[in-house]
């Protein structure tokens, strides 16, 4: 049995697909693709394959991560990448496919890209600047015990931030993984609440998983 | 902006959004400069139901099949999006090319429950096409028809449809798209195309009938126009082994109501129950064989990638080959781990072997429709099942490890009593006692028997379409009945509300008055009708007071068998003088025997010149 690591990309229309949606919607995929994929043993069973990360709704990604096993150690990482790209839904592809080899906990850090719309880029910018400079970035986040306030400010990463045509364009690195994930509408929250110019968000795109190191998470 | 670009920025506001966007795996794209007859299909209700649909599903490929035809899906938005396109100028749009519905050439609606008319007006509304046929433009574009088993009645929506197809479409469809093509080349005007497509078998163009009616509002006469024929017969495929099915299904993102490979396995139904419109309109009885049933289960497994796949039929048991059918599916469904489900299965001929063979693939409840508590009323409605077959089927699924029983009626069948009722819960209780005296019953469960009861509409081209349906007071009463006689919490009852059937009766017994209470009933907000939480039944009564409508007259009064009904210039095959004589039979509590017993001369052989069962090798 091989352990297989899928990365694909989740973009155009295909955002509109919710996690849960994304689940039945790769179960049917493989199931067209007629790979011989590993079913669990249970009193039910059904193929396994796991997501590494959550995407919310709405966000599109270039690199998600899917794992699976399939059963016959002979088949190459090419054909499986080819046999599932046959048969994926529109905007949906298999960016590549190779044996896993770390642990989903080797997770760390998340990038995001994302257009700010607004019709006062260089205003907008500003405030982001003013927002970035701050001793620290507290917003509230809901979690299993209720709501808390957190200072997002020292686990967040700017990797660009510039004016375009119709808006601000961004990049942020973010923590993810099974330990924290920050989701960038916290910032996009934070932002608001500093009383910036108004904006909407557009084009976010998860760009990379990334582990401690700083490389991609593979 | 792109409409599709006004969509998305919006989309997230909405539930589900994967509804509204497309981009589903088998949906069908083409270059639509190459394309010369585009086709909105439309299901008039949200996509969780219309996707579920079979019929649109192989119209949709057939369609598709012509390389310049390209038909698309349209659905009903949701309340939160409808919202948001009517606050934002998005009209209705097809789902393949996300271009509006206005600038097709066809828009067809498939008529499936009379609750969804309202539906109808508010999708022509937020498409920007006129509501009113009249009001439509004289070019040749924007044709609306309506086909689906409502249509045999249709004239409740005559005011809105240039044209109703009738019976089943697969080769109709494509011929009147052919000569819209034809004429759209040579320039014809919208009348044209019409009066020439009433030439066509199936075609009803409802502009050329003129009604009257006589001073106590029964239909006096109907007048046909422009050559177009006195009488429109249904049309039907004659071979199910030849007849078209796809080999693709589009596969939703969202799950829908049916999310599964829906497998066709025969059409009509040689039961005739005398309450079922369908078991009437569908006929003739038509098979498809074994080898065809597994050939397009398979294919459609592995090109949907759906794990599961069920049977549509009226009543699959009723399959001349059910063992072997199943036999060989089951084959191929557990190497491929995909559950076969089996909706429609009979009481009656509920053998231990196909239990067994079920067993393998499921493990939900069961499911029966007694539809009467007593065995004079079932025979009044021609159900012929006996409560020996019903107390045998469940012993044997007890003893098969199953413990929960769901059971169907009907409340409000002509001829019911009190005692009738009060039947519904003795019978109830009897299967609750049987499961006790049956030594080797599931361990550790009781037993819990559902009782589902329904009010009984009368429908068009049934026996019983000269029935008037009880008044709510009587529904009330008997309801209340059926609940204090139920003694045991092992039986659970649950029943609909009587206001909803009493309008599905008036739409679907009404005639051409009846239009403008529709639109008057929409215009007061009446849509989605129904969905519990929309129904509106103060509304609908403002708007038949408003329309000088009085339901009485369609729901509550008896149709006289010389009375003209509003369907009567629509042939469905199944004859008048057939009709009145089961109505009669039925108010002698005698029953008829089903089609491969004993043909009941309903007339549908001598109209399609083909015996029912000649052929077929299993006739008794």
């Amino acid at each position: 049995m091989q352990r297989v690591r899928a990365v694909f990309e989740k973009t155009g229309r295909s955002k509109y697909i919710s996690h849960l949606d994304l689940n039945r919607c790769m179960l049917r995929t493989f199931r067209r693709s007629g790979l011989p994929i590993w079913y669990t043993e249970g009193f039910n069973p059904h193929p396994y394959y796991a997501f590494a990360l959550a995407l919310s709704l709405g966000f599109e990604s270039r690199c998600e991560i899917m794992d699976f096993n399939i059963t016959d150690d002979d088949m190459s990482m090419d054909e499986i990448r080819d046999r599932l790209n046959a048969v994926m839904p529109e905007g949906m592809g298999i960016v590549s496919v190779a044996l896993q080899q770390k642990k989903v906990t080797a997770i760390t850090h998340a990038d995001y890209s994302f257009v700010l719309e607004t019709p006062a880029p260089e205003k907008l910018k500003a405030d982001i600047d003013r927002l970035l400079a701050a001793k620290e970035i507290p917003i509230e986040k809901k979690t299993k015990k209720g709501i808390k306030t957190v200072d997002i400010k020292p686990d967040m990463q700017v990797l660009g931030c510039d004016t375009a045509k119709n808006g601000v364009v961004m990049s942020l690195r973010l923590p993810a993984g099974t330990q924290t994930n920050y989701n960038p509408t916290l910032f996009f929250e934070a932002l608001k609440n500093s009383g910036a110019e108004t904006f909407e968000p557009a084009k976010i795109m998860r760009t990379a998983i990334l582990c401690e190191d700083g490389t991609d998470f593979v | 902006m792109q409409l599709k670009d006004k969509i998305e920025k919006h989309l997230l506001e909405v539930q589900k959004p994967s509804r509204y966007i497309g981009g589903e795996v088998g949906s069908v794209i083409k270059d639509k400069s190459k394309v010369d007859v585009r086709f909105a299909f439309c299901f008039p209700d949200t996509y969780d139901i219309g996707m579920s649909h079979l019929g649109m599903k192989i119209l949709y490929s057939l369609t598709n099949e012509r390389e310049n035809y390209w038909c698309e899906r349209c659905y009903a938005p949701g309340e939160d999006f409808e919202a948001v396109m009517r606050e934002n100028g998005i009209p209705l749009y097809a789902l393949e090319s996300l271009d509006p519905i206005k600038d097709f050439d066809f828009i067809g609606f498939t008529m499936q429950y009379e609750l969804s008319y309202t539906n109808v007006l508010n999708m022509l509304d937020l498409a920007g096409i006129p509501i009113f046929s009249k009001d439509r433009t004289d070019e040749l574009t924007q044709i609306v028809v309506a086909g689906g088993p409502c249509v045999c009645n249709p004239e409740p929506l005559a005011d809105f449809f240039d044209i109703f197809i009738l019976g089943e479409g697969e080769e109709v469809n494509l011929e009147l798209m052919d000569l819209y093509w034809e004429m759209k080349q040579q320039g014809a005007s919208r009348l044209d195309f019409l009066r020439r497509a009433s030439q066509i078998e199936g075609i009803y163009v409802p502009r050329f009938y003129e009604f009257t009616y006589k001073e106590d509002g029964t239909i006096a006469g109907v007048t046909a126009s422009d050559n177009a024929p006195e009488t429109v017969r249904k049309r039907i495929i004659m071979d199910m082994d030849k007849v078209y099915y796809p080999e693709n299904f589009v596969v939703p993102f969202t799950e829908i109501v049916h999310d599964r490979v829906s497998v066709e396995v025969l059409r009509g139904c040689i039961r005739g129950c005398r309450f079922c419109q369908a078991g009437f309109i569908y006929r003739p009885f038509r098979e498809k064989h074994t080898d065809t049933i597994c050939r397009e289960t398979r294919c459609l497994c592995e090109n949907t990638g759906y794990d599961e796949v069920s049977l549509a039929s009226l009543s699959t048991s009723d399959h001349s080959e059910i063992d072997p059918m199943l036999t060989q599916l089951i084959e191929y469904t557990a190497k491929e781990r995909i559950n076969l489900s089996l909706p429609s299965l009979r009481v009656d001929n509920f053998s231990e072997s196909l239990l067994e063979k079920i067993k393998k693939v499921r493990k939900s409840g069961l499911t029966f429709a007694a539809e009467g508590g007593t065995q004079r009323l079932r025979d009044v409605i021609n159900k012929n099942v006996t409560e020996e077959e019903i107390m045998s089927t469940c012993r044997i699924a007890f003893q098969g490890g199953y413990s929960a029983v769901k059971l169907y009626f009907m409340m409000g069948l002509p001829t019911e009593t009190d005692e009738d009722i009060v039947g519904i819960a003795e019978l109830a209780q009897r299967i609750v006692d049987l499961f006790y005296s049956i030594e080797d019953r599931p361990k550790g469960k009781g037993v819990q028997v559902s009782v589902s009861c329904a009010t009984f509409v009368p429908k068009p081209f049934t026996p019983f379409q000269f029935e008037p349906q009880d008044t709510r007071e009587m529904i009330e009463h008997k309801q209340k009945l059926l609940l204090d006689s139920v003694k045991t919490k092992k039986v659970k009852v649950a029943y609909h509300d009587p206001n909803v059937s009493q309008l599905e009766v008036i739409l679907a017994k009404g005639d051409r008055r009846l239009c403008k209470a529709i639109y008057t009933a929409w215009q007061k907000g009446c849509k989605f009708d129904s969905w519990e939480e929309h129904y509106r039944f103060d509304k609908w009564l403002e708007a038949f007071a408003e329309c000088g409508i009085d339901p009485a007259f369609y729901a509550n009064r008896r149709f006289g068998y010389d009375e003209i009904l509003p369907w009567d210039h629509l042939d469905y095959l199944v004859s008048k003088e057939f009709l009145i004589r089961e109505n009669k039979t039925a108010h002698e509590s005698r029953t008829t025997p089903n089609c491969r017993q004993r043909c009941s001369g309903c007339g549908v052989n001598k109209k399609v010149g083909r015996e029912c069962f000649a052929e077929s090798k299993s006739s008794i």
